[in-house]
């Protein structure tokens, strides 16, 4: 099976109609790739630009030519033979080749427009490349195979032909690939993608935050489900999620910042202008929005204001049967579970203790929360140094320390993942060096 | 949005008035930031916004300190000469380029802010390979350039301490090539911005030597147009040295690297403002303080850096040699690390190859190549014996004078594509002022060109 870069195609091709019409040179402007469902897509049409005159009108669909500036349309399909190398194509199909609707479709996936120069995310190796060339395969059809990552395939298309190097470790296989168009508004248009980046777990995904330009960051997360989504903001460094939350249509930023742990939501939205803010808690389910603004009362440089309260809450005085039915609807939510703290009622929510989930597990039905808790004796104060807080969490080995309020009452929970970020920023997300600024 | 529960019925959340929301959203980070020539530099971070006066020091002070780091050998020695050449006749020229300066760099942050991409990246996007290679090919030539003159500075401020040059130059290129790859540049680079904060002799020393201030309106205000090949070559020159094509790739770089979003870029356009303003304070300075000195002494050609040291005798007397050879090492060291360390970036970014210090070198050749071989060919140019050093200082700044209408054209199409740039796209008086530039910048170029033609041909 012959192969051939995108960058090996001649600019123009001679078309060859049935006899007595001779033939005639029209200009190759993109080729547009059939549907994505397929690991490499098959090219199903050009895209060409016809000269002045000299093509028979027979071969040309709607004939009603709008100047040679618009483009036109030659299905594969229609074509008798084709030689790519040598610019040579047989068609006799009357009306093979039509006139464009548009210049160009935003949902099609044009090579040149759409990938060609953009940038693509290798997926085997989380890592962001430019498409310096297209790799297509000649057999059952024109297919994508692979992109050419490098500096070899600038070369050959700078020097017009005379240079011919290619480096196997720089064909990144079309199969392992996701492309970006740069272009946040794409995705909303329904502009073709292929979404296999959502097979990346959230750390994954999150590293390429520092490498991509935010525009195509937020391109990006937009094509992820939603609980995905809001699991990559919140491993980005904190500018960036700003920078890539703004740029989210708003009906699907609302859902984000739902699903998203309260303390980072929180976080962001203490960056946004007050209008946005007013307008985002306006939307958000009653529930998440008050959590939200409990938190924002803290300044950022507190215990409040890392801390979550998305924690699990139940009475002193239930049994651990009440618990375990009452619980499964409430697992289902919150991203932190493993403690289950203790009050003695939900009104004043003063903090008795604690019990987690494998305390619960090998407790008896009949037994009461306070009969298996452990009594709390170190609490945080939301007021507190958030560094010694996460040193102290570190230190100990704890998975989350409570927050309490001078009278005693649950506030919320530092979790052990806030401590991590106060203490190691930076190392969990690959950080662009910084050489500009 | 259908399955976002509606609070519409339930009673609107209550905290929207009760003061948890601040009148402006939380900002990420202050500092004491420094832009110098388009490179944002944080000297120290601040744990709260600073309000008041201290608002307006922490904006003026470091943008004054930026304006003394932000002068290299070439542009030390292209004011010293254009000063001692033609006293305050091309002041003029500075206040004119000042405004273009302004101008351009507001627009390459204002297209970086809107793109989220550097400039040679969107070249490449925009224009296609071709386009691209022939950029970077010219901003290979113009900074290897520079780096070149900037080791020619270190080696002159080695000489005027009374070192061999062909031991500095060496063991700067060395040094500096060792403090990047092991990533102890950052608080180097803070000593050298120290050692640059002798250039505020200038202005000082301006002053002391009691110029003409007649003369200086004059010269800023009354356009003067010399006849011959020299002025002109010299009025490049200084265009060249002021708006360096280098700034524009770092002033776009440097807002995309600090996350600045296309939403809230306001508050960037009067720090591109400032910057520019500042660069060239301390610039015309140089020229005054060469002036009252040099020129009126009667000497109007600089043959090697102790000739301009002279500009600084009226504050230090015979202190002025070692003086401006801290100064100049420290100004070229800094513009010597960055100019190499930059450009590779920035080349292998529009490339689409891996970057970065904290890569391997066999993940990241061109880079690494790159930036070796800037440094090196840089040392190895300069140490040239009997190359004639303000000559060829001035020699790069005109190149870079030359060069910039070409980067001017790309900028320009760029910030008025609708979809890249988007809202934040040029105004008509931004546009008139951009192409207004061009037309003079490419106008003083071609006027030079002729006359050296001529003047080679013409006794």
């Amino acid at each position: 099976m012959a192969s051939i870069f995108l960058s090996n195609l001649p600019r123009s091709f001679w078309i060859e109609p049935a006899p007595p019409a001779g033939r005639f040179r029209v200009k190759l402007v993109d080729l547009v790739l059939d549907s994505l469902d397929e690991d490499y897509p098959a090219v199903k049409h050009l895209l060409l630009q016809l000269g002045q005159r000299g093509q028979p009108e027979s071969l040309l669909g709607n004939s009603a030519r709008e100047g040679s500036r618009v483009d036109w349309i030659l299905p594969l399909d229609a074509v008798e033979m084709i030689q790519w190398e040598a610019g040579r194509i047989r068609v006799h199909a009357p009306g093979a080749i039509q006139a464009a609707e548009r210049r160009a479709d935003v949902q099609e996936v044009l090579l040149k427009r759409d990938i060609l120069d953009n940038f693509i995310i290798d997926l085997q190796n989380t890592r962001v490349n430019r498409a310096n060339d297209l790799l297509l395969d000649n057999g059952d059809g024109l297919r994508l195979r692979a992109v050419d990552t490098g500096l070899r395939a600038l070369l050959r298309r700078a020097s017009g032909g005379l240079y011919h190097g290619v480096h196997q470790g720089e064909l990144q296989d079309w199969k392992y690939v996701e492309f970006l168009r740069g272009d946040p508004g794409a995705v909303e248009a329904g502009a073709g993608y292929y979404h296999r980046i959502e097979r990346l777990p959230a750390g994954e995904i999150a590293l390429l935050s520092g490498e991509l330009p935010y525009l195509h960051l937020a391109e990006l997360v937009l094509l992820l489900p939603i609980q995905l989504a809001a699991d990559v903001l919140e491993l980005m460094a904190p500018e960036r999620q700003l920078q890539v939350f703004e740029e989210l249509p708003e009906g699907y930023a609302v859902r984000v910042l739902e699903k998203m742990a309260p303390d980072i939501a929180a976080d962001l939205v203490g960056h946004l202008s007050p209008e946005d803010v007013r307008r985002f808690l306006n939307r958000l389910p009653k529930i998440s929005g008050e959590r939200i603004v409990d938190l924002l009362r803290y300044p950022e440089d507190s215990v409040g204001g890392i801390m979550t309260n998305d924690v699990i809450v139940v009475r002193a005085d239930w049994t651990v049967a009440q618990v375990r039915d009452g619980l499964r609807e409430q697992l289902e939510q919150p991203d932190f579970v493993y403690f289950i703290y203790l009050v003695d009622d939900e009104e004043n929510r003063r903090l008795r203790g604690v019990v987690t989930l494998r305390n619960i597990l090998i407790a008896r039905d009949d037994q009461r929360m306070e009969e298996i808790m452990t009594p709390y004796l170190v609490t945080l104060s939301p007021l507190d140094s958030p560094r010694q807080a996460a040193y102290r969490l570190i230190n100990n080995q704890l998975a989350a320390l409570p927050v309490i309020s001078q009278d005693g009452r649950l506030l919320g929970a530092v979790t052990v993942d806030a401590a991590v970020n106060l203490v190691a920023p930076g190392s969990w997300s690959a950080q662009a060096p910084r050489i500009f600024s | 949005m259908s399955d976002v529960p509606s609070t519409e019925e339930d009673e609107p959340l209550h905290i929207l008035g009760s003061g948890v929301l601040n009148g402006r959203p939380r900002p990420f980070h202050h500092g004491i930031r420094l832009n110098i020539r388009g490179r944002s530099v944080t000297l120290r971070g601040l744990k709260h916004q600073p309000i008041g006066l201290l608002k307006w020091v922490l904006v003026l002070g470091p943008g004054l300190i930026a304006a003394s780091a932000g002068n290299d050998a070439g542009g030390i020695a292209t004011y010293s000469a254009a000063g001692a050449r033609y006293g305050y006749d091309l002041i003029w020229v500075m206040i004119l380029i000042t405004v273009s300066l302004a101008v351009i760099q507001e627009m390459v942050a204002r297209l970086g802010a809107a793109s989220g991409r550097g400039l040679l990246d969107l070249i490449r996007e925009r224009f296609g390979i071709g386009w691209t290679m022939l950029v970077v090919g010219l901003i290979l030539v113009a900074n290897t350039g520079l780096v070149v003159s900037e080791f020619v500075g270190i080696g002159a401020a080695a000489e005027l301490i009374g070192l061999s040059k062909y031991i500095a130059v060496p063991v700067a290129a060395i040094l500096l090539w060792y403090l990047v790859i092991f990533g102890s540049y950052r608080w180097v680079e803070r000593v050298f911005l120290l050692m640059t904060l002798v250039f505020f002799a200038y202005p000082v020393a301006a002053i002391l030597a009691k110029p003409d201030w007649g003369g200086v309106a004059r010269g800023a205000f009354i356009p003067t147009i010399h006849f011959e090949a020299g002025y002109l070559l010299l009025l490049v020159g200084l265009i060249g040295t002021t708006v360096t094509p280098f700034m524009q790739l770092f002033q776009q770089s440097s807002i995309v690297e600090q996350g600045v979003a296309r939403r809230h870029y306001g508050p960037e356009r009067l720090d591109a403002y400032f910057g520019s303003v500042f660069s060239n304070f301390i610039s015309v300075m140089m020229i005054i303080a060469a002036a009252a000195t040099l020129h009126v002494a009667g000497q109007m050609e600089l043959s090697s850096a102790a000739d301009a040291a002279r500009a600084l005798e009226p504050l230090v007397g015979p202190a002025a040699e070692v003086l401006f050879a801290v100064g100049l090492l420290g100004a070229s060291m800094l513009a010597g690390t960055v100019l190499p360390l930059a450009t590779a970036y920035g080349v292998s970014e529009a490339f689409g190859l891996p970057k970065g210090v904290n890569l391997d070198f066999r993940r990241a050749r061109l880079f690494f190549g790159l930036f070796t071989a800037m440094l090196v060919l840089g040392a190895v140019v300069s140490l040239i014996p009997g190359l004639p050093v303000i000559r060829w200082l001035l020699f790069v700044q005109v190149l870079n004078g030359a060069l910039l209408p070409v980067l001017l054209v790309f900028i320009l199409v760029l910030v008025n594509d609708p979809r890249l740039a988007g809202e934040l796209k040029n105004s008509r008086l931004n546009n008139w002022l951009g192409w207004g530039t061009f037309t003079l910048i490419t106008a003083a170029v071609i006027g030079m060109l002729v006359s050296q033609l001529l003047g080679s041909y013409l006794p």
